[in-house]
């Protein structure tokens, strides 16, 4: 059984991902997931890893997707701007450690621990 | 044209069939040999078994339905074989699509001199996946060798966003074809277009206009004494000739207020009878009108579901013939409050979108070497084919180690422009910004640059992008998942997540399979739709694991990883692995709908229409006023459904296949009806839920739990009290999770949920082990070993018994989560 990680939601926002500011334009955003899409589709090892204030994460072309889709979506995207901001340029900061708009690894651990339908029974 | 890219769309339509190309720059459409751009979508088989297929094979439709189909494509994916009595032989609806599209492509080779291996064909986006892949299973028998499909809102969009750039707010593609309606809302950003969502009617189309038509026609002729029966299979040839009539009268009335309906020796139980009707433009919109407004009710249901209001929309693009009636011209500007996008061809928008869609994913369709050859260490590059983008990124790798090699320069072919010396990573990628030509298709030259920065050629030594526009991820139209064995749906990938989209789940088996058993077969069933019960949701494959494929025996609780993928244009990919065993399966079986009896269908209708008045009646005696204008305003469709039974009953093999869905989308209705009925005690439940958390919680959780539990109590009740189901259910969930979770921690949970496991031993899937592991459990409860009691009450989990009603409605599944 692995132990959910309760920032995973948060490691993973699109800007990050996308290694590009909140202030990017749509077209900025767009050439940089093209970009990354194409480094990993040609296995550079540099594209795998992005940098995240909590340090390295890993990325692949889902991921890339998702986080396009994600800042395409308007709605979407104020809320990634908002939580891509209140990072601390040294850490997480306090009372966002299993929030943020991406749910985290909820629906995984629940079912890794069998408590689907439990109660029901 | 063949030094040129051939980017080959194709609009696979119900009624008629389009194909265009895309050179990079320009769009052509292709005339086929009567030297139209339309082919009708009908094929006719001779009783010498020679096959002809589009206006040829139309004319027969008249004198020779029995060997002469059209509208097959809504058959698509079904297990229905057409008859061609004639020729003794029948077609799957997918054979005589794949006629259609070698048609089209001899069609690409007399004009162009080329018959292309690779093209995109359209799909509607709410074709369910079985659907899907009867169309690509059509494409390849069609002789070509690569194929994408794309959802023809996307391609229309496509289309009109190449030709009307500049748009920035949101509009909306009304696609009505001849059998299938699809609207999509969409945005245009900068270049970028985004799908924002769709929704549709797979049995709504222009052929329901000829059927509306004909009731007209039919009604007249009762009233002359003459009755034509849909239920009458001996009517059955009699009423196609009436079809292709009203399909003519159809077009005419587009235009003239009246327009006769005539047909000549027609055969009505060995009577000869002329009909010669006419039939006036308002009798026409009088019966069409409960159509548009269908599809109307489906744009604003779109429109509400992205919290879109009236007069938001910035245009409307029509497409398919059937959006030229002047009725649903006026109605659809009326309604959605929005001019219509002008110099579009509403009948090929479709086939010029995949076109440019075969552009934006570089697949040519030219069969021989696409490039002059060059020589040089190769490079591996990656570019976008076509982008909104000026300045993209061109990224490549130097396959081969080369020492010489240390940077990359990129050459406009104009001369123009060249970039700077890029240098190459250690592992030799490279990443170029280079700079297109607006509106074009630009080429490069690419070379590489040794230490001394002399050129050095590479291979490929060129390569083009055309500035055009940048394709969203299309989302996906319904929810797809694995139906469990308790009836309930593991959701696999939501809808409107983007596409493509690979997930992994993991599963478990509900009983144990030997190898080898003839009979014995682990069904992992796939579904689509909305619901959380898995016999509401739509069969659209089954994966399944024959146990004569087994090596080993997989016992009850083995764990499978169960891998589900989709496409761009929807295609499917499953695969499971049985970690225990280390085998593979990745055939999915079965992917069509079921035939459904007649029988079954009118026994359906008969039990949907009881519940309907039960539930009804308890609607007026609670005083739901609302409840009872829902069900009495879906009445109709079930009506519609017991027509379409009588039709198929006539031969309409289409007709009993609207039924069959109409039915189900029925069921669901009723059941979503009941499950409101049942709202109070939906609110008991919550109570009774948050009671037996916090009794937990209070004791064995921390403080940002209780914060949690409370915060999520309200939340549930706020959902309770706006009605919204779901939400309910989803903070239920939550709550229900921080009361296990809690529980789990009182120092002896895992014994009672032994002792509890322990108890109904009886009925387990396995009596052995469960009673091996019962024996075990007792032994580390005396040695109050926790650890081996969680383990043992783990795998008891995964013993406990199916009940096999449900499975039953769960598709068979073999599967459940833990």
């Amino acid at each position: 059984m692995t132990t959910p990680d309760p920032l995973a939601g948060w490691r993973s926002n699109p800007f990050f991902v996308l290694e590009v500011p909140t202030d990017a334009t749509p077209a900025d955003v767009e050439r940089a997931g093209q970009r990354l899409l194409a480094l990993l589709a040609v296995g550079s090892a540099n594209a795998e890893t992005y940098p995240t204030p909590l340090g390295p994460a890993t990325r692949d072309a889902e991921k890339i997707r998702d986080a396009l889709a994600a800042l395409r979506d308007p709605a979407q995207r104020v809320l990634h701007e908002l939580w891509a901001n209140v990072a601390p340029a040294d850490g997480p900061a306090s009372g966002h450690s299993n929030a943020g708009p991406c749910a985290g690894p909820w629906e995984e651990a629940e079912h890794a621990l069998g408590w689907s339908g439990l109660w029901a029974r | 044209m063949t030094t040129r890219p051939l980017y080959v769309g194709i609009d696979l339509g119900t009624t008629n069939s389009t194909v265009a190309v895309f050179d990079g720059e320009e769009i052509t459409l292709i005339r086929n040999n009567q030297g139209s751009v339309l082919t009708p979508s009908v094929v006719r088989i001779d009783a010498r078994g020679n096959v002809v297929v589009g206006a040829r094979a139309r004319r027969f439709l008249d004198s020779d339905p029995a060997n002469t189909r059209s509208e097959f494509k809504r058959l698509m994916g079904t297990t229905h074989a057409l008859e061609f009595p004639a020729s003794g032989t029948s077609r799957k609806p997918e054979e005589l699509s794949a006629e259609v599209l070698k048609s089209l492509r001899q069609d690409v080779a007399d004009q162009l001199g080329v018959a292309p291996e690779c093209a995109v064909v359209s799909v509607p986006a709410l074709f369910e996946l079985h659907q899907t892949a009867a169309a690509s299973d059509a494409a390849h028998r069609a002789g070509f060798e690569r194929v994408e499909l794309i959802q023809e809102p996307v391609a229309s969009a496509i289309a009109a966003g190449w030709s009307q750039s500049g748009s920035n707010g949101p509009w909306l593609v009304y696609d009505l074809g001849g059998g299938t309606f699809d609207v999509s809302l969409l945005e245009t950003r900068e270049g970028l277009l985004r799908v924002v969502g769709h929704d549709g009617d797979n049995f709504l189309g222009g052929r329901d206009f000829d059927r509306a038509l004909m009731d007209v026609a039919l009604a007249k002729l009762a009233a002359d004494g003459i009755v034509i029966d849909r239920a009458n299979s001996r009517h059955a040839q009699a009423l196609r000739r009436l079809q292709v009539a009203a399909e003519d009268t159809k077009i005419e009335l587009t235009r003239a207020t009246q327009a006769p309906l005539f047909v000549a020796g027609l055969d009505v139980d060995g009577q000869v009878v002329d009909v010669d009707l006419a039939v006036t433009r308002a009798e026409y919109e009088a019966a069409i009108g409960p159509l548009i407004d269908r599809s109307l009710a489906i744009c604003a249901r779109l429109l509400a579901a992205n919290g879109l209001g009236e007069g938001a929309l910035e245009r409307v693009v029509l497409v398919g013939g059937p959006t030229v009636t002047p009725l649903l011209r006026t109605r659809v500007r009326a309604v959605l409050g929005a001019d219509f996008g002008e110099g579009l061809d509403p009948m090929t928008l479709v086939a010029q979108g995949a076109a440019l869609f075969a552009g934006t994913v570089a697949l040519d369709g030219r069969p021989v070497a696409k490039a002059p050859p060059s020589t040089g260490p190769k490079v591996w590059l990656q570019f976008p084919a076509m982008t909104s983008d000026l300045t993209p990124f061109v990224v490549g790798k130097l396959l081969e180690q080369t020492n010489t090699i240390k940077q990359v320069r990129i050459i406009r072919s104009d001369g123009e422009w060249q970039s700077d010396p890029t240098p190459c990573e250690a592992d030799g990628t490279f990443a170029v910004m280079v700079r297109l030509l607006p509106r074009q298709n630009t080429s490069f030259q690419v070379q590489g640059l040794d230490g001394s920065d002399s050129a050095v050629p590479l291979q490929p030594a060129s390569f083009s992008i055309t500035h055009g526009i940048t394709l969203g991820d299309p989302p996906l139209s319904r929810s797809v998942g694995v139906a469990l064995a308790n009836n309930r749906v593991q959701v696999y990938f939501n809808r409107g997540s983007p596409l493509p989209i690979r997930r992994t789940f993991v599963l478990h088996t509900v009983e144990t399979v030997h190898p080898g058993s003839e009979e014995h077969v682990l069904k992992v069933p796939i579904v689509q739709g909305e619901f959380a019960w898995a016999h509401l949701c739509r069969l659209v494959g089954t994966l399944e694991i024959p146990s004569t494929a087994l090596t080993a025996p997989l016992p009850v609780g083995s764990e499978v990883e169960l891998m589900l993928e989709l496409d761009r244009g929807g295609q499917l990919r499953a695969q499971a692995r049985i970690a225990g065993i280390d085998q593979i399966f990745d055939r999915v079986a079965l992917l069509m709908t079921p035939q459904v009896s007649l029988e079954t269908l009118a026994d359906a209708q008969v039990k949907l229409r009881t519940r309907a008045a039960d539930l009804s009646r308890a609607a007026f005696l609670d005083h739901s006023g609302k409840t009872a204008a829902r069900l009495s305003a879906a009445m109709p469709r079930l009506d519609e459904a017991e027509q379409n039974i009588k039709a198929a009953r006539g031969g309409d093999l289409d007709a009993g296949e609207q039924a069959r869905r109409t039915l189900t989308d029925f069921d669901a209705l009723l059941a979503e009806i009941e499950a409101e009925q049942a709202w109070p005690e939906l609110g008991r439940k919550i109570e009774e839920t948050f009671a037996m958390a916090v009794s937990w919680v209070a004791g064995y959780g921390n403080e940002a739990e209780r914060s949690t539990l409370n915060n999520t109590y309200q939340a549930c009740k706020r959902a309770f009290v706006a009605r919204d189901s779901d939400e309910v259910e989803r903070q239920l969930a939550v709550i229900e999770r921080l009361g296990v979770a809690a529980y789990f921690r009182h120092p002896a949970a895992w014994e009672w949920e032994f002792e509890r496991c322990a108890a109904g031993v009886g009925e387990s899937t396995d009596l052995r082990r469960a009673t091996e592991l019962v024996a075990k459990g007792r032994d580390a409860v005396r040695q109050r070993d926790r650890e081996s009691i969680e383990r043992i009450v783990r795998e008891l989990w995964g013993l406990a018994p199916v009940d096999h009603d449900e499975q039953k409605l769960g598709h068979g599944s073999g599967l459940r989560m833990r």
